[in-house]
């Protein structure tokens, strides 16, 4: 009896493993000769352009808004300026605490956040030539806030903005991020007649601050 | 149906047919303004198809690669051989949990494994969150395009649809509305749902990480509520470092849409606390495609849609005639390879014009897969008679000068006269819509040799 | 017959006329002809050509054109330089003759046939034929000579502009070439297409000619006459006030 059932162990797990055998079998038996990999040379992508302005203008055709700040109160105050009588508030800046109007400590869950208004972050870095902006989980305490608020602002330096993506991804290198995203702009859908709609299942609208270092 | 019959039929409105060409000419036209305004655009695309022809000739190890560091990251990581295996592996994910309500962004693959009416005869709800496939869900439909599901839908049938399924007020098509309308009822959606099902664009073997791209935020929203995230992935999606996400993010939207990049790029590398997040690998031929040289390059595909935008045939006969879940040229250089007679008609819609390929961001030959997608078919699909019979006679009569002044001759005494009225009738497709040439009473043969003569 | 005076080693050139230009446009064969032998080039036309198998192979039949192709080495075999008036043969030589043996003879065809403009602009290296057309002109650059053998930059790819049928056209004596909306969109005839997808062929046709309309074209040219055929026979059914002329014509068109 006990010898019947590690025998059926043994198929069961042979039966586990077969489809993963079968495609990766097939897959060495049928794949060409090795083929090099490239290296990218990423001169050949460079222009003379004044990154920041390029990347003010990229944020722009994304459907973002850019604006300059010298601190992260002035931020707070531009944004309530932008947007005056909202009810659910947070923001991640140093000393701005004031205009947190929700806890993320005393969250039971994400879905919590769903009627979030307003949400100030902080971007790791910035990239020129596509308005995106990298926010990782390091500095999401909550993985959905950038997707649920209704309203986005995003802070970042000028002196970490890169020209590339290519630059960006030299950042990440040895970065071990659980989740991160490039965000660029506000959500958006052209998907009724090619009709651009602001606005889609993410946030409605996205402000950038750039603050000088 | 063939793709000539369907096509037929759509061109019976012409109106519609201009529609339709304008929207995904204007599409391809976006798309050329944001290539020609990156330095070094043919360079990315170098890079492109070398780093996918690197990977697909060392698939099996960057696979392994990928699994490995996945596990390691705390993501489940299941093999697929088929779609079906693909269903029954999503089905058992979602049983486990008991799970009655999902969530699912845009995956083309779940779509090639017919997920939607399998889980659905087992009573679970799935609703697609990508405003073009909620819209074509909602029509129930298959999407007409891989990047713009709802194309070929007027506003005003978005507006019924709506009225119908979410009771939204008549708007005339109002697409701001509509999209606030749908963006609160899929939010409910999201914050219901007990799992979300996502694509995966593409699969980093060093890192273990996916990425997953959207417009709209919907692929986030479900994933970071449901306690559950499922991705799913053909094989052929993985890339060998996370360096190479530069070369191809900065290709995808570009030539998908014309925009610099979408608004979310999601990096996906370990579930958040409290979540399961699971991956499904799957080959559903793709193995075997690998195995045929002269289609292997197919499988380079970032699924972007910009050989659909720029096909002249495509823009005219739209999505569904092509009768396959990737339409356009490089669905019919993808599907043969699946099923063969099924999808014969599929190489023949083409004028082999090689717009498709000059526009890939990852330089598939696609018209020229296509030329040999035809060779093969001639051979191994039962064509008819007529045809094949034709083309011997021509092959003979090109082959035989004599014969061929002879033939040649016939024709041109034809045209000059038989009467047009005959000449342009029924059997006479040309002539359905278009008038043949005069029959000239010399051939340039005929003419060089008097000529000749002459000088003598 | 006017001969411009041309400075180079003597070349020997042999004249492919495709099959349906032999028997039903002669006219563009032999302006093609002209040109070449006022450009004092030794012009052979090897009387036992036929086809270049395009008809058989691009509808998936390239077997049924292996007689064809061979015919066609056994008369171009020898030449310098190949020269004939249509882009999707020279492009068909070139890319789809390796089904036959690759001797030597092969090999040399393959590597030199040309189209017209091609050959003018850059083997001889010369762009003005003292030619004369004072018309309002659209082109129409075909497929397969345009994103087959690249003989101009296409809309689709990033990188510097350039044309053998601009080049030499721009040099016409009061010619006026007209830009259109869709620079270089499939005319939609496509070979056996034409006939297998009639629909939709008619429709690439008639919104070609309907751009060419729109930008005041009053002759529509171009290297290939399979495309010409195609939308000529759709404005002669449609009795449209716009004419259709091979690049050879007006090329030949010289100045007296």
């Amino acid at each position: 009896m006990g010898q019947k059932k590690v025998l059926m162990i043994g198929i069961k797990k042979e039966k586990k493993m077969s489809s993963r055998f079968e495609i990766l079998l097939k897959i060495k038996a049928n794949k060409p000769d090795l083929l090099d990999l490239p290296i990218i040379d990423e001169t050949v992508f460079y222009e003379d352009i004044d990154h920041i302005s390029e990347f003010k203008k990229k944020v722009e055709i994304v459907g973002g808004n850019v604006f300059e700040s010298s601190s992260n109160q002035d931020v707070i105050n531009q944004v309530k300026s932008l947007y005056p009588s909202t009810a659910l508030n947070f923001s991640v800046l140093e000393g701005t605490e004031a205009f947190n109007t929700i806890d993320l400590n005393t969250l039971k869950k994400p879905h919590d956040l769903v009627d979030l208004d307003v949400l100030i972050l902080k971007g790791t870095f910035g990239v020129a030539e596509n308005g995106a902006i990298w926010i990782s989980d390091k500095q999401l305490l909550v993985r959905v806030l950038p997707f649920i608020t209704k309203h986005l602002i995003l802070v970042i330096k000028h002196s970490d903005i890169v020209p590339y993506l290519h630059q960006g991804y030299e950042l990440l290198k040895g970065k071990d991020n659980d989740f991160g995203v490039l965000l660029s702009g506000p959500s958006k859908t052209a998907d009724i007649e090619q009709s651009l709609v602001i606005g889609a299942q993410g946030a409605l609208s996205l402000s950038v601050f750039l603050m000088q270092d | 149906m063939s793709h000539s019959k369907a096509a037929t039929l759509f061109n019976e409105n012409e109106a519609k047919v201009n529609w339709h060409d304008k929207a995904l000419w204007f599409v391809r036209h976006k798309r050329d303004l944001s290539a020609h305004a990156v330095k070094g655009w043919e360079s990315l695309r170098q890079l492109g198809s070398q780093i996918k022809a690197h990977t697909l000739s060392n698939l099996d190890n960057y696979l392994i690669q990928f699994e490995e560091n996945a596990l390691k990251n705390g993501i489940q990581v299941h093999w697929a051989a088929d779609g079906d295996e693909h269903n029954r592996i999503v089905h058992s994910i979602l049983k486990a949990s008991n799970v009655k309500k999902v969530v699912k962004s845009k995956s083309m693959l779940t779509e090639e494994c017919h997920l939607n009416p399998f889980l659905e005869a087992d009573g679970i709800e799935v609703i697609d969150t990508d405003l073009g496939e909620y819209i074509v869900q909602l029509a129930k439909e298959p999407p007409s395009h891989i990047v713009l599901p709802a194309i070929h839908k007027t506003k005003e049938e978005v507006d019924e649809l709506f009225q119908k399924n979410i009771g939204t007020k008549p708007s005339g098509g109002d697409p701001q509305y509509l999209t606030n309308e749908a963006r609160k009822h899929l939010r409910e959606k999201f914050i219901q749902a007990d799992v979300a099902i996502t694509g995966v664009n593409f699969a980093v073997a060093e890192t273990g990480e996916f990425v997953v791209c959207t417009n709209e935020g919907n692929a986030d929203m479900g994933a970071h509520l449901a306690p559950i995230h499922i991705a799913c992935m053909g094989v052929e999606k993985l890339i060998p470092k996370q360096e190479h996400l530069s070369v191809f993010l900065r290709l995808l939207a570009r030539s998908a849409t014309g925009q610099p990049i979408t608004t979310y790029s999601s990096h996906f590398k370990r579930p958040r606390k409290e979540q399961k997040m699971h991956i499904v690998l799957v080959d559903n031929g793709r193995s075997v495609q690998l195995g045929r040289p002269d289609f292997r390059a197919s499988l380079q595909c970032i699924r972007c849609g910009a050989c659909m935008n720029t096909c002249p045939i495509y823009r005219r006969s739209g999505g569904h005639s092509y009768n396959a879940t990737i339409p356009g040229p490089i669905g019919s250089i993808l599907s043969p390879g699946k099923d063969l007679k099924k999808h014969s008609s599929l190489p023949f819609a083409s004028t082999l014009c090689g717009s498709c390929s000059d526009v890939c961001p990852v330089k598939i030959d696609i018209h020229k897969q296509l030329y040999k997608w035809r060779q093969i078919i001639t051979k191994e699909v039962p064509q008819p008679i007529v045809k094949k019979i034709s083309m011997k006679m021509m092959g003979n009569t090109f082959s035989k000068p004599n014969h061929f002044k002879k033939v040649g001759k016939i024709a041109r005494w034809s045209l000059r006269h038989i009467p047009k009225s005959i000449i342009n009738s029924k059997p006479n497709i040309w002539g359905k819509e278009r008038d043949l040439p005069d029959g000239p009473k010399e051939s340039f043969d005929d003419w060089y040799k008097k000529r000749k003569k002459d000088e003598q | 017959m006017d001969v411009l005076f041309f400075n180079k080693k003597i070349m020997k050139v042999g004249l492919f006329i495709p099959c349906y230009i032999n028997q039903l446009y002669p006219q563009v064969g032999i302006a093609t002809l002209q040109v070449l032998e006022r450009l004092n080039i030794e012009v052979v036309y090897p009387s036992k050509q036929t086809c270049c198998g395009q008809p058989m192979a691009n509808s998936g039949y390239e077997n049924e054109s292996v007689g064809t192709c061979n015919n066609f080495i056994n008369n171009f075999k020898g030449f310098d330089y190949i020269v004939t008036p249509s882009g999707s043969c020279a492009y068909h030589v070139k890319n789809h003759y390796n089904i036959i043996d690759q001797t030597v003879d092969v090999i040399n065809v393959r590597n030199n046939v040309y189209e017209l403009c091609d050959f003018i602009v850059n083997i001889l290296k010369v762009k003005n034929l003292k030619a004369h057309f004072p018309y309002k002109v659209g082109i129409h650059k075909s497929c397969h000579g345009l994103r087959g053998l690249r003989l101009g930059s296409c809309s689709e790819i990033v990188g510097e502009s350039f044309s053998s049928i601009e080049d030499v056209l721009n040099e016409v004596e009061n010619i006026q070439l007209m830009p259109l909306t869709r620079k270089d969109e499939c005319c939609g005839f496509g070979g056996t297409f034409a006939v297998a997808e009639e629909a939709i062929s008619v429709k690439m046709g008639k919104d070609r000619i309907q751009d060419h309309l729109n930008n005041g074209v009053e002759v529509i040219t171009g290297t290939d006459t399979s495309c010409l055929m195609h939308l000529e026979g759709l404005i002669n059914r449609n009795k449209q006030p716009i004419k259709v002329l091979h690049v050879a014509e007006i090329l030949n068109n010289i100045i007296k």
